[in-house]
Parts: C-alpha cells; structure tokens; sequence
C-alpha cells in the first residue's frame, strides 16, 4: 500500500475540515448566549464528534488529522482569534494523529481516545481570556484596589484552564462514541462510512 | 446574493486592492498586537487600519457597523467600566475587553476573507512556497463553504416543511434528536458531493505532477508598502508601550 498522500486525501481533508468547520462555528455561535459560552468546551467536542468519525473512516494515512489541525488553526487566525489556536492545534493534532498512527486508524480504542485529544485544540480559542489576564488584573487594581482584584482572581483561578482542557477531552471521549453510534445506525447502512 | 467566506469572483479593480500577503501580514500584527497593549489611543490607531481598508474597498455599511461597535467598545472600556463596581463591573468588564481586543482582529479577518479572492489566495500561498498539502485541502475547503451553506438552508427548508424547524420548540424537549434529523443528512448529502467534487477535479488535472499555472496577478505595490510602513509602525509603538 502507498503510504504517500494522495491528492484525493487531500480533497477529502478539505471537504472534511470544512464540514467540522461549519458545524464547530455553529456551536460556536450558540456560545452567545451567555450561560452556555461556559458550558462551550463541554458541548462542542460532542457535537462535533459525528463529522469527525465520519472523517475518520476515510483516513487511512499519517498526517491528514495533522492537516486538517493545522487549516483549522489557521482559518481561526483568519476570523480574528491569536496566533494561539494554531499552536495548540499543531499540538494537539499532531499527538492525536499519532495515536490514530499506533491503532494503525482501525482500532475503536485508538480513535476515541485520538479523538479526545484531538479536541482540546479548540481550548487554544479560549486560553487568551487567561494569557491577557495579566493587563486586565493590573488595570483593575489600580483603578479599584487590591481588595476587589482579589475577588476577580479567586473567580477565574488558574486552573480553570487546566479544567476546561480536561472537560474538552472527557467531551471529546463522548463525542467518539457519539459518532460511532450515528455512524452505525446510519451511514454504515447507506454505504458511506 | 449567496454569501461566499472567500468570493470565487473578483472585486472590481476600483477599489483599493492589497496583495493577500499584506493582508495576512497585517492580520498578524492586528491579532499579536491586540493582547498585549493597553493604552487606548494605540488601540484605536491599530483598529484604524482594517476599518479604513474596509471603507476603501467600498464596504461602506459593514464599515460603519464596525466603526459604531468599536467606538461603543471603546467608550465602554475607558468610561463606563472604571464608573461602575461590583457585579455589573465585572460584566461589563468582560464584555468590553472582550470587544475591546477581539474586534480589530475580527474586523481584518472579516477584511480578508470578504475582498480576497480564492484564486488570489492560492496564488499567494504558492508564492509563499507553502507545501502542496495545504494548497489543496485549503482550497477545496474554501469552495466547500458555499455549498454547505445551501444544503443546509435546503435541509432547513424540508424540515420545516413536516414541521420539525428549529422555531418549533422541540429544540429543547429532543435536542438529541434535532441534532440526528439536521446533521445526518447534512453529513450524507456534503459527503457525496465531495466524492463528486473529488472525481471533477481529478479530471481537471489537480494533483498532477506539472506546477500549476495561475491567472491571477498578485504583488506588492505602492499601497501595500505604504499599509506594511503603518501596520509596523504601530506594531513597534506598541512594542515601546
């Protein structure tokens, strides 16, 4: 077998990406609406868990999740996010495509927990909310005391990004299985997966 | 008038045209420059930039749009926030900053994705010798958006039509279900058309071994020096602050 990238995986790692684009945007959208902007990183890898299997299915060599990483990083950084989203996609794409590698991108186990990875990339959206946090805390203890600035800090601790990447990944888990599921009653039937 | 991320048509040659890599470039110093300054006449100069080349390229109402918003943000960000206390602070607080910052990146990103082309975008990207394995997925990608966009719309259509739209309220009794009923034919209708747009574009010769010839003229002129010679020159102002 070839194990060379063929320029139809390459088509179908566009088309992909854009699905998971689209679909990951459209959560992104309902993350406007202002409790569930928190429940973001608990929904959204789920959700997107069915384009991604589906995706999946049609990889059979190295680097096409490392790809699809690295144009959804960038197509980030072209709707107005940091550099930041692109780092932690390369990141994360790049060890979910390995562990994708070592299940040889058969195996179930290897994909859910690939998959799980996989979907702490978007966290990088979120993570300038705590990297700017240094200018915003110095700006409001001048302007309000150290008092009330403590008050913000014990709200948004640091380690509130540490749990929004494990909730990305505990989501990413359902989100496989989530897929699978829709997979198997669905597209497995009609010949597509 | 279907809404395209990147247009497959060109803008008229009227207007002010960039070569892509300014427009990347200046994009780059917007997002950097964005999170690290904090002094409001700097902020205002960097979001200056996207919001004149958008009134240059004649998009003149999401120009204004986007002038009006990052105004309120600013007043927002240096009056109401430091008259308010407690709760509401913090709320206002994390709107503003949240605008204050996130705006001029999203005003240029919204700049390049609606006056560049994917032709143009592809030229540039193979002058930047970047490998194949972007080229291709990146531009099938972009010529992909439009048609999710109006399977979508159509999917939508058939829904409401036995009753199951998005406004029927079962969104929050089955939202399990809603998800199955919209994406599963999403899923299976984009896929097969993918298939086909693989096949089309095969026969038209992408992937083959020969480079590519492009029709698009892309390259620096007086204007992107002149734009490169601000977006810098505010970049270092920050750098200085």
């Amino acid at each position: 077998m070839n194990n060379k990238l063929q320029t139809k995986d390459l088509i179908s790692v566009g088309i992909f990406t854009a699905i998971y684009f689209v679909i990951f945007f459209a959560c992104g959208m309902l993350g406007y609406i202002p409790i569930l902007f928190i429940l973001l990183p608990a929904y959204m890898p789920m959700i997107t868990g069915i384009p991604f299997m589906l995706f999946l299915t049609k990889v059979k060599k190295f680097g096409m999740v490392s790809i699809m990483a690295i144009l959804l990083g960038i197509i980030m950084f072209a709707t107005g996010h940091t550099w930041v989203p692109i780092a932690t996609a390369l990141i994360f794409g790049l060890l979910a495509d390995l562990v994708f590698k070592t299940g040889k991108y058969q195996s179930f186990k290897h994909s859910v927990l690939g998959y799980g990875i996989f979907s702490m990339w978007s966290m990088g959206a979120m993570l300038p909310l705590w990297i700017m946090r240094d200018s915003y805390l110095q700006y409001i203890s001048n302007s309000m005391g150290d008092e009330y600035t403590n008050a913000v800090i014990s709200i948004t601790p640091d380690w509130a990004a540490v749990a929004i990447f494990f909730t990305a990944f505990a989501s990413g888990i359902a989100g496989a299985f989530l897929g699978k599921a829709v997979l198997k009653k669905h597209f497995q039937r009609a010949g597509i997966a | 008038m279907q809404t395209e991320l990147l247009q497959s048509t060109g803008a008229s040659h009227k207007h002010l045209r960039l070569d892509p890599r300014t427009k990347l470039f200046i994009a780059l110093i917007t997002n950097t420059a964005a999170f690290s300054g904090n002094v409001w006449y700097l902020m205002v100069a960097l979001a200056a930039i996207p919001l004149s080349l958008l009134f240059a390229s004649n998009k003149i109402k999401s120009g204004v749009y986007c002038t009006l918003a990052y105004i309120i943000a600013v007043l927002l960000n240096e009056l109401v926030m430091p008259a308010t206390h407690g709760i509401p602070n913090l709320f206002i607080a994390m709107v503003a900053t949240t605008l204050y910052r996130m705006m001029p990146g999203l005003i240029m990103g919204y700049y390049l994705v609606t006056t560049t082309t994917v032709s143009e975008f592809v030229a540039s990207m193979e002058r930047m010798h970047l490998s194949q394995k972007i080229i291709i997925p990146m531009s099938v990608m972009f010529r992909f958006f439009p048609t999710i966009g109006e399977e979508a719309r159509a999917i939508g259509d058939a829904m409401r039509m036995r009753g199951i739209g998005l406004g029927s309220g079962r969104l929050f009794k089955k939202p399990m279900a809603m998800l199955e009923y919209r994406m599963v034919p999403l899923l299976m209708s984009t896929v097969k058309i993918g298939d086909e747009l693989s096949a089309a574009s095969l026969t038209r010769g992408l992937g083959g071994p020969v480079k590519r010839t492009n029709v698009c003229e892309i390259g620096f002129g007086v204007q992107d020096i002149a734009i490169l010679i601000i977006g810098i020159l505010i970049f270092i102002a920050f750098t200085i602050n």
